[in-house]
């Protein structure tokens, strides 16, 4: 099975190494290959819109058709994205292939102000029930590393709010948690941070290398 | 000792009454007025210097790279960079790698175009000093590609208006002739534009993301990476506050104040109950 094995490996070798290769090349065709390359690139991620447009829909149409609980919420997405679907291609008159004038508040417009933003958002706001209901359940300081934890947690929370600073200006220091809590994200947060920056990077240097030279083959289906 | 029924029961409880007090702490602030006076953090006043020392007629990239559901934090944002820069006439070229984000850039651009004569005084009329260049698949690619050829990557607006002979974008051919850039992220980009922007291209970046991503970005404000920073809701509120322009950051400052109080005490109860607890097993022990 050359042609399902040795084919995309060599295609990722070759356009692995053209592509590191071509940054240490100061000729103007490096940069003409480059730009030519990263249109290729955009192309081939267009079209993975589609297959995302795809898995999304045939997720809901497999849900739908088994009746599985809450199967109805499934049949949402779908009216949804039919809704949008025909108020975009109809845009207000001017159909799919001109765009309305800047000035235009169009039905699309409207579904997008006044579905999905309040939407969306009052989604990603629930959080703030679940983070307050959590932290008072398990937020605990068990032994003295959970403990520095939730001392630095606490007064970084306080340190980012003005509260902080109408308690501080009490007692003749309104700046002064929060400089402690610039102090915890600039110092202990800081060198966390970027001890985890450089292990992710190390990690995906040495896992590209592997795909390079094909030892890692998981992507084409194929196990190590 | 209470059974497990019971013990969930009491669980159910005890969070109904945390969604409720976390309710009345966000909308008490909206009904009853409280003054909370603040001052703007080391890193949003930096954000605010860089782009206030731009010469008019600079270009200014705004990357908003989010969605709806970061709309709280990063809508404000972008409405305050965005009437910074028509104060100071600065031109600001607008994009996005969120396809969500479209009607996000879309909202802000024509929202402060609207208010800027009543603001300022000034009329801000799209193409000649705002471009809206809109969505495009690629990511790093498509950063490195404007990096090459800008007009390229874009070769068309929003409105469908050709790039090429746009007034906005006189004199803009790729990343290197832009005067500043300002990546609003809720996700990774940030990174992604130090990487593939700023490092390879070398432009000035700042950077304004959603509270939860904003200690990652701590290592590459020490290294100049980037010159400025909002964090949050509290990062938008600054920069209205130097702008002096209160918005809905502001608005939400005493909400924010009022919620992040409730649950320090919270912890704070919840873990003096957990201690004596502990004392007490001990010393049945």
């Amino acid at each position: 099975m050359w042609y399902k094995r040795t084919i995309p490996l060599v295609i990722v070798f070759v356009i692995g190494v053209l592509a590191f290769a071509h940054n240490y090349v100061p000729y103007p065709e490096a940069d003409d290959f480059r730009e030519h390359m990263t249109k290729w690139f955009m192309i081939i991620g267009g079209f993975g819109l589609f297959l995302g447009a795809y898995s999304l829909l045939h997720m809901h149409v497999s849900r739908i058709r088994r009746m599985q609980p809450g199967w109805a919420y499934s049949a949402f997405v779908f009216i949804g994205a039919a809704g949008m679907i025909i108020v975009g291609l109809w845009n207000d008159g001017y159909g799919p292939l001109e765009s309305a004038p800047s000035t235009a508040k169009t039905w699309f417009d409207w579904g997008f102000d006044y579905v999905q933003i309040p939407c969306s958002a009052t989604i990603f706001s629930i959080l703030a029930f679940f983070m307050a209901s959590a932290a008072f359940r398990t937020f605990r300081a068990r032994n003295v590393n959970a403990a520095l934890l939730l001392v630095a947690a606490l007064l970084v929370m306080f340190g980012r709010v003005p509260a902080s600073e109408s308690v501080g200006a009490w007692f003749g220091q309104q700046g002064f948690f929060p400089k402690i809590a610039d102090l915890i994200m600039e110092f202990p947060n800081l060198a966390a941070t970027r001890g985890i920056l450089l292990g992710m990077s190390l990690g995906a240097i040495s896992q590209s290398l592997r795909i390079l030279f094909g030892i890692e083959r998981s992507y084409m289906g194929v196990g190590d | 000792m209470a059974t497990p029924q019971e013990q969930i029961k009491r669980m159910t409880i005890i969070r109904h009454i945390i969604y409720a007090l976390v309710a009345a702490a966000v909308v008490l602030p909206y009904i009853v007025k409280m003054d909370m006076p603040f001052s703007a953090s080391k890193w949003s006043k930096k954000m605010y210097e860089a782009i206030d020392k731009l010469e008019p007629g600079s270009r200014v990239l705004l990357s908003f790279d989010y969605d709806p559901a970061a709309e709280a934090e990063l809508y404000p944002m972008s409405m305050a960079l965005l009437r910074h820069c028509f104060k100071k006439d600065l031109i600001p070229i607008v994009m996005t790698h969120w396809p969500d984000g479209v009607g996000m850039c879309k909202k802000a651009c024509e929202e402060a175009a609207a208010e800027s004569p009543k603001l300022w005084g000034k009329e801000k009329i799209s193409g000649r000093d705002f471009a809206l260049l809109g969505f495009r698949v690629g990511g790093a690619d498509l950063i490195l590609n404007m990096g090459e050829n800008l007009k390229g990557a874009f070769t068309k607006d929003f409105y469908d208006e050709p790039t090429a002979g746009m007034a906005a974008l006189e004199g803009v051919d790729s990343l290197r002739d832009i005067d500043m850039a300002v990546d609003l992220a809720a996700g990774i980009h940030v990174q992604v534009w130090i990487a593939y922007g700023h490092d390879r291209f070398d432009f000035p970046l700042g950077a304004g993301t959603t509270a939860v991503i904003a200690p990652k970005l701590y290592p590459f404000l020490q290294t100049d990476q980037l010159v400025g920073f909002l964090g949050g809701l509290r990062g938008a509120a600054d920069y209205e506050l130097m702008l002096e322009q209160s918005g809905k950051a502001t608005q939400g400052m005493q909400a924010q104040s009022v919620t992040h109080v409730l649950l320090i005490v919270m912890i704070v109860v919840a873990n003096a109950r957990f201690i004596v607890n502990r004392l007490r097993g001990k010393q049945e022990a």
